[in-house]
């Protein structure tokens, strides 16, 4: 697992009953993309600033098999995928059991990257197979009393209008899959400044650092 | 003159001849193939090893028409589908002159809305553009669990919609045009009610729990 120094080392605490962590931030950047580094430390300031807790996942670095869609996870070892022995349960108990989950990824035609594809699809575990009905459309049931509020950073590499509103169509979507209390999207050019990137993130993304800091107090 | 050349890519981690994806996929082909051309079917989860790699980027290449079946996950394209645009997009960024390509997407999900798929399938036409491809359109496909993964030849009137649509997307390729909205209209229309679709679901799942002796659990809750 590939923690930054600079934020703040988390572990899952099995005795206080829930997470000491209260961000968990996924970081899609693909091999040879260094371009959400200098997005990621702008972005664990502010969430460092709630008196939040932070941990992230470069998910690049970590071992994760992708989900096979065999829906074990539903009817077989309810609530976990089958595949053990990688980060999927590390990953997925670390989202579930925080406040907030930040997806940061290069904008993909649109969405995530594969990366941050691979993380999510192994998500499901975190849903029932039952259904529910959210404003007509059929969703999956919460497995969960609660889930974290939805952020999502994307970094688009040339200004395009359409891949930025796909983007935050997929960000709502995941969060009523979710049942995220609260969701931001906020999309930035690469190659932004320090302070432009915060600027930008902190309106961006104010409804969930607010969640966030309402939360830690 | 060479043959017209059609692949398709299966978006289903699931083993080969099980998947809802490949079923759809196959169905398609098969009229693109009554139709004269010649057909291609490779499964995404296949194409992990650079060799393998290399041999869709050439079948690709080397396509008139690129067509991709996939499953939704988590609303968007499967991990692997994402991974594999990347590096079909990359790799034909990285020519100096790409071949003429033609694509199209059909996406499927288990939910009784096709309307779900939209947002993987703006994904899809944004990935046409910056692969160099042109873009055919695309369908979205609810109920895909009803299939079962079985040939949709076999089965009954249920899918006849179904059926249909894909008959007049492969009509439209083959000439070279863009999916119809018609075919979209087929297949939006609903095998059977949404509750009903949703109450057989359900039941599903406590069949297959209590094969597992896990019916008492399915609401477990591991991670916290």
């Amino acid at each position: 697992m590939n923690e930054r120094s600079d934020v703040t080392h988390a572990t899952l605490d099995p005795g206080a009953g829930r997470p000491a962590t209260n961000a968990v931030v996924l970081n899609g950047a693909l091999a040879g993309d260094e371009t959400l580094a200098p997005v990621e430390n702008v972005l664990a300031e502010l969430l460092e600033e709630t008196g939040a807790g932070v941990r992230d996942f470069q998910l690049r670095d970590i071992p994760l098999a992708h989900c096979q869609g065999c829906f074990e996870c539903w009817f077989k070892t309810p609530g976990l995928c089958k595949t053990d022995g990688d980060a999927g349960r590390e990953i997925t108990g670390a989202m579930i059991g925080s406040d907030v989950l930040v997806l940061l990824t290069p904008v993909t035609f649109g969405g995530y990257s594969s990366e941050i594809k691979k993380a999510m699809d192994r998500s499901i575990c975190m849903v029932s197979p039952f259904f529910r009905r959210v404003d007509g459309e059929v969703h999956h049931k919460l497995r969960y009393r609660r889930y974290p509020a939805l952020a999502a950073v994307g970094v688009l590499h040339e200004p395009d209008e359409e891949q930025e509103r796909i983007f935050r169509t997929l960000v709502e979507r995941n969060a009523l899959n979710f049942d995220s209390p609260v969701t931001a999207a906020c999309v930035l050019p690469a190659g932004a400044s320090s302070a432009e990137v915060r600027d930008r993130l902190a309106a961006g993304l104010e409804p969930v650092l607010g969640h966030l800091a309402r939360r830690v107090a | 003159m060479s043959a017209r050349r059609a692949v398709l890519l299966v978006g289903s981690s699931r083993p080969r001849g099980t998947g809802n994806s490949e079923a759809i996929g196959n169905y398609l082909v098969a009229r693109l193939a009554e139709g004269g051309m010649y057909t291609e079917v490779l499964h995404v989860s296949r194409t992990q090893r650079p060799e393998k790699e290399r041999l869709l980027l050439q079948a690709v290449d080397e396509a008139e028409l690129f067509l991709l079946s996939t499953p939704l996950y988590v609303d968007a394209l499967p991990y692997l589908v994402t991974r594999c645009a990347e590096r079909i997009a990359a790799h034909r960024q990285a020519q100096r002159q790409t071949s003429a390509v033609r694509f199209a997407a059909l996406v499927n999900c288990g939910f009784p809305e096709w309307e779900q798929t939209k947002t993987a399938l703006d994904i899809c036409r944004v990935f046409a553009g910056q692969a160099g491809f042109t873009w055919m359109g695309g369908l979205g496909y609810g109920t895909g669990e009803a299939i079962g993964g079985r040939p949709l030849e076999e089965l009954g009137g249920q899918i006849r919609s179904l059926r249909r649509g894909l008959d007049l997307a492969a009509e439209a390729l083959l000439a070279g045009e863009m999916v119809p909205e018609e075919a979209q209209a087929l297949l939006a229309r609903p095998i059977v009610p949404s509750r009903l679709y949703t109450a057989l679901g359900s039941l599903g799942w406590l069949r297959a729990a209590r094969r597992q002796g896990t019916l008492g659990k399915l609401g477990d809750r591991p991670l916290g």
